[in-house]
C-alpha cells in the first residue's frame, strides 16, 4: 500500500513521526519527509505504524491508498 | 428527556428526539450525564429546543469532521445568525477553496513549523512562573497560571501592546460566548464582542509589534498572499480562540492533576508522558464541547436521515466519552494517551493553534512534574459559558513540592 501525503495540508504537527518513526520524519525545516511511502500489507508492524500515522494526523493530510 | 421520534424522510428510521437544552446552566457546568443519555438515545439526536441535530458518538463525529463537503462551516459554526454573519470571512466559518487560502495565511505564522524556535522560551517562562508560585504556596491556579500564562504568550507572539492586552480575556470570553444560541449570556456578550470586532476591523500593521505574527499577517496581506481585509479577521481569531480555550485547557490540567496526584506522579517518573497527559486532559474535559456545522445535502447516518440545510451540533465532549471508542471513558488515566480525541476537531478545520497550545501545555506540565508533588486545593467554581467550559476559580491552599 502507498502512503499518500497531501503536502499543502501538512502543517508539520509531527504527530505522525511519533506514530511511525521508521516511515517518516520532520526535517530541520519542519517539512515532513516520507522515508518509505510503500508498505507491504503483509508487514504487520509497518502497516500498523502507517495506519496509526494516518489516523493521528490532526489535519487529515495523510492517507493510505 | 423524552424519546418521541420526530418525523423523517421515507426509508430511514425516525430520528430520536430529546427536549434537552444543550445550553442550559446545569448542562454547561456538568454536561457529562446529559451527554451520556443523548449518546445512548442515538448517534444522531434531534433537539427541538436548540433547533439542531446533535452528533453524539465518536465515529459519527469524526466522520462528519472529515467530510467538510457534507458538513459545511459556512454560516454554520455558531448557533445564532448574528454570530455567523460576524464570522463570515474567517477560516473558521468558510469551506474550501476559500478556506484553504485563509487557513494557509493563518498557519504560515502559527503552524508548529513556524513556532519550532519558541519552545525554549516558552518552557523557561512556564518554569519561572511555576517556581515562583511553589515558593508562594497559596494562590488562585486559574488567575496565576491558566490565565496569566497564555495571555502573556499570545500577547507577545501576536504583538498586542497597550490597552488591548487588558481587554484580551474579556473580549475572548465574550467572542466565544456569542457563538451560542440567542440566550441571555449571548445577548449580554454581544456588546463586548462588538468591541473586539470593531478593534479588529480597525487594527493596522503598526499597532502590532514588528517581527510578531500579527505584523507578519498584515505583511502577507500587503503582498497579496491573503485576501484584502482578511488580516483583521485573523487577528480576531487569535484573540478569540488563542486565549479563552487555552485558559480552559491549562486550568483543566491544574485541576485534574490536583484531583489525581497519582497521575502527576506518573509524569514525574516519566517526563515523556507530558504529551499523553495533555491528550487525556483534552479528552476528559474538552474546552469546547459543542460546535456547529450545516448539512449541504440530505445525509443518512446511523439509520436516520438529517435533512439538507439542518443546523448540526457536533458534540466533541460526548464523543470523547463514548465507551464504543474509549475503554472506561469516565476515568482520567493519562497512560491511555488518547491521541485521536475530538477536542481539537479534525481535518481541514482542525484547531489551527494546536501547535502553540501544545507548546504551552507541555511547558506547564513539565514544570509541574519537576517542581510539584501535590497541589492541595479548595473546590473549584464554575460559571456557565455557552461554548468554552472552563474553571472560574481554583484556590491552591498548599503546594507540596517535589
Amino acid at each position: 500500500m502507498k502512503i499518500v501525503l497531501d503536502r499543502p495540508r501538512c502543517e508539520g504537527h509531527g504527530l505522525c513521526e511519533e506514530a511511525a518513526p521508521a516511515l517518516m520524519h520532520l526535517d530541520d525545516d519542519g517539512e515532513l519527509i516520507l522515508d518509505r511511502d510503500e508498505v507491504d500489507p503483509a508487514d504487520v508492524g509497518a502497516l500498523g505504524a502507517a495506519t496509526a500515522a494516518v489516523r493521528i494526523c490532526p489535519v487529515a493530510a495523510l492517507s493510505l491508498a | 428527556m423524552t424519546d418521541s421520534p420526530a418525523a423523517t424522510a421515507a426509508g430511514a428510521r425516525p430520528v430520536p428526539t430529546s427536549d434537552v437544552d444543550l445550553f442550559a446552566d446545569d448542562v454547561l457546568t456538568d454536561p457529562y450525564p446529559t451527554y451520556a443519555a443523548l449518546r445512548e438515545l442515538g448517534g444522531v439526536v434531534h433537539l427541538p429546543t436548540n433547533e439542531v441535530y446533535a452528533l453524539t458518538r465518536y465515529d459519527i463525529i469524526r466522520d462528519a469532521l472529515a467530510d467538510w463537503e457534507t458538513f459545511s462551516s459556512a454560516s454554520a459554526i455558531g448557533f445564532n445568525p448574528m454570530v455567523n454573519e460576524a464570522l463570515t470571512g474567517t477560516s473558521l466559518a468558510s469551506d474550501p477553496p476559500l478556506h484553504t487560502q485563509l487557513r494557509a495565511a493563518l498557519t504560515e505564522n502559527l503552524s508548529p513549523r513556524a513556532l519550532r524556535g519558541l519552545k525554549g522560551q516558552i518552557d523557561a517562562r512556564a518554569d519561572e512562573l511555576v517556581a515562583a508560585l511553589v515558593e508562594e504556596g497559596s494562590f488562585d491556579a486559574i488567575d496565576a497560571i491558566a490565565r496569566a500564562f497564555p495571555l502573556q504568550v499570545v500577547a507577545d507572539l501576536v504583538g498586542f501592546t497597550g490597552e488591548v492586552r487588558d481587554h484580551m480575556l474579556t473580549w475572548g470570553k465574550a467572542a466565544n460566548q456569542v457563538i451560542g444560541p440567542l440566550n441571555q449570556r449571548t445577548a449580554e456578550s454581544f456588546p463586548i464582542a462588538g468591541q473586539l470586532y470593531a478593534w479588529c476591523s480597525e487594527v493596522a500593521k503598526d499597532d502590532l509589534t514588528p517581527g510578531s505574527i500579527g505584523h507578519g499577517i498584515f505583511e502577507a496581506e500587503e503582498r497579496g498572499a491573503i485576501p484584502e481585509g482578511s488580516s483583521g479577521h485573523i487577528v480576531h481569531q487569535f484573540l478569540a480562540a488563542g486565549v479563552e480555550n487555552t485558559v480552559s485547557a491549562i486550568g483543566n490540567i491544574l485541576a485534574l492533576f490536583a484531583a489525581h496526584p497519582d497521575q502527576l506522579a506518573l509524569v514525574r517518573n516519566d517526563p515523556s508522558l507530558a504529551s499523553a497527559a495533555f491528550n487525556e486532559v483534552l479528552r476528559f474535559w474538552a474546552p469546547i464541547n459543542v460546535w456547529g456545522r450545516k448539512t449541504t445535502r440530505d445525509v443518512e447516518i446511523d439509520g436516520v436521515t438529517i435533512p439538507a440545510g439542518a443546523q448540526i451540533a457536533v458534540m466533541f465532549g460526548a464523543g470523547n466519552r463514548d465507551p464504543r471508542h474509549y475503554d472506561r471513558p469516565d476515568e482520567f488515566r493519562i497512560e491511555r494517551n488518547p491521541v485521536d480525541h475530538l477536542s481539537l476537531g479534525y481535518g481541514v478545520h482542525g484547531c489551527a493553534g494546536q501547535g502553540l497550545a501544545r507548546l504551552e501545555a507541555h511547558a506547564i506540565i513539565d514544570a509541574l512534574a519537576r517542581r510539584v508533588k501535590r497541589l492541595v486545593v479548595a473546590p473549584e467554581t464554575r460559571v456557565p459559558h455557552n461554548i468554552t467550559r472552563s474553571i472560574e476559580s481554583l484556590p491552591v491552599l498548599e503546594v507540596v513540592p517535589a
